[in-house]
């Protein structure tokens, strides 16, 4: 059965795999010179991406001398990985880093749960309103987010939520951009592969979480990573509802760390490379499915 | 097969969409309605929930506020700094991506890699480079026979130093949409044109360029409406503060001040409301511009 | 299983889609819908399968009414023009399926799959991803996995219409062999009256929601009880004359003259004209237009007034240009009245 990947494949293939039809371009119309000359600018323009990265990591090894010394060292003499040590002794950033891990994890499985719910009845199901319901969601995609806090805080707090991980987490157990990747997604399977489950004898419930799920598979992780990268970096919203310093994520913990580290910039960035390097490491795993995930927004979006 | 749907159907429908809709509806329906109602809420008590009247009263004090006038300057200043320049970076980048095959993910995954960073952290990374004694930007500057610059505490330079970094920062995901794009033209247009005798750059105007219209219609409105909700950046970069001397004032910044620090929720909302109001017109402005210049 | 429709309707908003259709598919038997789109054939298909339900009428299977019973309370299995195979699932747990929704134990479970796999000839793929089979094989493996809970109807919807040519043919022999070894009760639908006539048992002819003639292939080819039916079947498309161009037709056929008036047109199949030396035996006379020869085929187009007609059989050849005399056997001539009905020839005699 292709048509189900079918719908994947294409776009992942024009991203990470032949591109056959610029290459006939590119053979014929590109001598050695020009070709050297587009991969020269190429590796100073990802030099150029990284130098942040680089200068991060590199400060955050150095001694407190050579993080200010003038010329800029770029290769400290000693790697001090101690730093980092030093900035868990400064800041909790161990409590920080579970407190995002537990906010993260918890509202994206939850988030996962009700958009994969959500999605199937959309893309499957039949009942009275759906398209008008359906338009309403997709609407309020147009009001950015920043003007709900004010509501939302005022939610919270009625709730008696202020200065919970309930509060960090709860506006987040659903999207309503997921429900909407995930229904063209699961549209994307084939009637009869429901019809064919149905005459087997399985109900729309035991059909979504064994047939449709697996089959898009690759659009959950993508909702999901996309997911995890937004949560991680989250920060208005957390720095909004908490103001008990245990109960910080990370990027709020850091943005507090700034006044804590005062100009110790090597404690500085080692925090900030904390905080980084999780979802680079995701990144760097699993980026086919973000990439795919971006791009599949854009098309959509 | 079409079957409409029965009371039978809907009903269990509803389970399925229920606890989606519980959480949309709270904080993402409702909200909505509550905002608008709140920018018109002119007298309220903020410890009792109590609205005694309602007006356009914080609409006027808005716009009498100079530095809500600020904040809409700058954060006008920023779109238009961040979004031309880096479309024209990040399609220069794909266009460059697309013409080689070996190497060519690596580069992209370089490439793309800011946008899976916290916008907090990287912005306090910058924060550092931006240092106008320590940082690698001004030592680089000196390098070529400049005078160091005051990035972050030099009001004059507060946008510059926002904007640098935003668009380092969103170059990644512009480049993917465009690799998209340029992956969908087929080839046989180029093929066709060279036999027509157009050369490189001739190509590119007139094809690359007309039929990536449609993507760069995306990308100017998603940069449009991401550009004008800055403000992580801004509270990271200048140590939780809108700038040196309130340069940097953004106009979510504006809200979050106005909302977080000094309680005045109409007028918070308001502004919210404004926010909302210029992203809409930018939209539709730019789907009529683009029902009107790409064509197909 | 023997399925009953009684005057059962099924219409969506406003468009009704089937009009109070009646008929039996008797037990064990290989029952096909034949029609053009859009003439219904899938949605009796559907409504056999309790995947929809009918608007109004009554279903039953055997002599129990199984209306407003689900696909699985009615056990049928169903085939589908995409073969809609898991593609997440192995070959074996694709045919294993239904059984492990009807909670079978696991090792009966295998035993009984791998014994439909041989019976389709497919158990040396049982390891495999569909999509690493040919669709033939695909097809095989949709039909085990239907007969894997023993249904009390196969359904199969346009099932050989994916596949190119030669294995169409190859999997309707498949499909006919399968069906007698297991003797389960069959439904298939097509749009391909060569692929019902040559697999079937029984042919229900479907237009516009209503049914034109139920009955077995040679019947349906050779009776047709409508000039739908008698267009719809066989290749070239029979020929039509209107007696309204030849007044003389009905005479030279002998009608009664209480018949004369009723009948609209004739239609006789173009391997039944023939060629007759005298004029006066003959019913229409026409000029050779045209000889083609493909193979050991030879067609004739003979112009007859201004209107072409087709014949496949004359014997001799005659040259491109010479008048020439057809006739046919009356029992081969089919008479149309004003509503397109067949006149019965045992009537006319």
């Amino acid at each position: 059965m292709e048509e189900v990947n079918h719908k994947e494949t294409p776009l992942m293939t024009k991203l990470f795999k032949a591109r056959k039809k610029s290459e006939t371009e590119t053979v014929k119309d590109s001598n050695p010179a020009s070709k050297i000359a587009v991969y020269i600018l190429l590796t100073i323009g990802s030099f150029t991406m990284l130098i942040p990265f680089l200068w991060m990591i590199s400060t955050a090894l150095k001694s407190p001398a050579e993080a200010v010394a003038m010329p800029p060292v770029w290769i400290p003499q000693i790697f001090r990985i101690e730093n980092f040590a030093r900035a868990f002794e400064v800041a909790p950033f161990g409590r920080y880093f579970l407190n995002s891990v537990l906010i993260t994890s918890i509202s994206t499985l939850g988030e996962l749960l009700t958009t994969i719910l959500a999605a199937f009845a959309f893309a499957k199901m039949k009942f009275y309103g759906k398209n008008l319901l359906f338009t309403i969601l997709i609407a309020t995609m147009m009001v950015p987010g920043e003007l709900l806090i004010i509501p939302n805080y005022l939610t919270i707090s009625k709730l008696n939520l202020i200065n919970t991980y309930s509060a960090m987490i709860l506006p987040y157990l659903a999207s309503v951009f997921s429900v909407f990747m995930l229904k063209q997604n699961f549209e994307s399977v084939p009637n009869e592969l429901y019809y064919a489950a149905k005459v087997d004898g399985t109900s729309d419930f035991k059909f979504l979480w064994m047939i449709m799920v697996p089959l898009s598979k690759s659009a959950i992780v993508a909702v999901a990573i996309l997911k995890i990268i937004g949560s991680w970096n989250s920060f208005m919203w957390p720095l909004i509802v908490t103001n008990e310093r245990l109960l910080r994520p990370l990027p709020v913990g850091l943005q507090a760390f700034t006044t804590e580290a005062g100009t110790q910039y090597e404690l500085l960035m080692a925090a900030s490379t904390i905080v980084i390097a999780p979802m680079i490491i995701i990144y760097l795993f699993l980026q086919r499915y973000i990439i795919m995930g971006v791009a599949k927004s854009g098309l959509k979006g | 097969m079409i079957q409409k749907p029965t009371l039978k159907s809907s009903l269990k429908s509803l389970l399925y969409i229920a606890p989606m809709m519980l959480i949309v509806g709270t904080f993402n329906l409702y909200p909505i309605v509550r905002s608008f109602l709140m920018s018109f809420y002119a007298d309220y008590n903020i410890f009792t929930g109590e609205v005694s009247s309602y007006g356009i009263n914080n609409f006027i004090d808005i716009f009498k506020d100079p530095e809500f006038i600020l904040a809409i300057r700058n954060t006008f200043i920023f779109v238009l700094g961040v979004v031309p320049a880096s479309i024209a970076i990040s399609l220069g980048i794909a266009i460059l991506l697309n013409r080689v095959q070996v190497l060519s993910g690596f580069f992209r995954s370089i490439y793309f890699l800011p946008f899976v960073t916290s916008t907090v952290a990287i912005s306090i990374v910058w924060g550092w480079i931006y240092h106008s004694r320590f940082g690698l930007l001004n030592y680089a500057l000196g390098l070529l026979g400049f005078s160091p610059i005051e990035f972050l505490t030099d009001p004059s330079n507060s946008m510059l130093a926002l904007i640098i970094m935003a668009i380092w920062k969103g170059l990644g995901f512009n480049i993917i949409l465009f690799l998209v794009g340029l992956n969908n033209i087929d080839g046989n247009y180029y093929s066709a044109a060279k036999i027509d005798g157009a050369k490189g750059w001739q190509r590119f105007t007139n094809i690359t360029l007309p039929l990536l219209g449609p993507t760069m219609f995306l990308v100017s409105v998603m940069g449009v409406i991401n550009s004008f909700k800055v403000f992580d950046e801004v509270f990271a970069l200048f140590q939780s503060r809108p700038g040196p001397a309130g340069s940097a004032m953004t106009v979510v910044y504006y809200i979050f001040q106005k909302f977080y620090q000094e309680s005045q929720y109409g007028i918070a909302a308001a502004a919210g409301i404004v926010l909302f109001l210029i992203i809409l017109v930018f939209t539709l402005v730019q789907m009529a511009f683009n029902k009107k210049f790409v064509h197909y | 299983m023997q399925v009953q429709f009684k005057d059962v309707t099924m219409s969506y908003g406003d468009k009704e889609v089937l009009e109070k259709i009646n008929f039996t598919i008797p037990e064990g038997k290989l029952v096909s819908i034949l029609g053009p789109s859009g003439c219904g054939k899938s949605t009796t298909l559907m409504l056999i399968s309790g995947l929809t339900y009918p608007s109004n009428g009554q279903i039953y299977f055997g002599d129990k009414e199984v209306t407003k019973q689900d696909a699985v309370k009615r056990k049928v299995g169903m085939v589908f023009q995409n073969y809609a195979l898991y593609p997440h699932l192995t070959i074996l747990e694709n045919i294993m399926f239904p059984l492990k929704m009807e909670k079978m134990p696991k090792n009966k479970r295998k035993e009984r799959a791998l014994e439909l796999a041989r019976l389709v000839q497919i158990e040396e793929q049982v390891d495999k991803k569909p999509k690493q089979l040919s669709g033939g094989q695909q097809q095989r493996v949709a039909i085990a996995r239907a007969l894997a809970k023993e249904p009390s109807i196969l359904l199969m919807d346009e099932p050989l219409s994916n596949l190119d040519a030669r294995l169409r043919i190859e999997m309707r022999e498949e499909i006919r062999r399968i069906q007698q070894e297991t003797g389960v009760t069959t439904v298939f639908v097509t749009h391909d009256q060569e692929e019902a006539l040559s697999i079937s048992d029984e042919v229900m002819v479907l237009n516009e929601g209503a049914i034109q003639q139920n009955s077995d292939p040679i019947t349906l080819y050779h009776k047709p009880k409508n000039r739908f039916v008698a267009q719809f079947l066989g290749t070239p498309v029979i020929n039509t004359i209107k007696v309204a161009d030849h007044p003389e037709l009905l005479n030279r056929l002998r009608l009664s003259e209480i018949m004369k008036p009723e009948v609209q047109s004739i239609g006789i199949r173009a391997e039944n004209i023939k060629v007759t030396t005298i004029e006066s035996e003959a019913l229409l006379s026409g000029i050779v237009n045209h000889v083609s020869r493909v193979g050991k085929d030879t067609t004739v187009y003979i112009e007859v007034n201004g209107h072409s007609l087709v014949a496949t059989n004359l014997g001799v050849i005659p040259e491109e240009g010479t008048m020439i005399h057809i006739t046919a056997d009356i029992e081969e001539i089919h008479l149309f009245n004003f509503n397109g009905k067949v006149i019965e020839l045992e009537a006319v005699k």
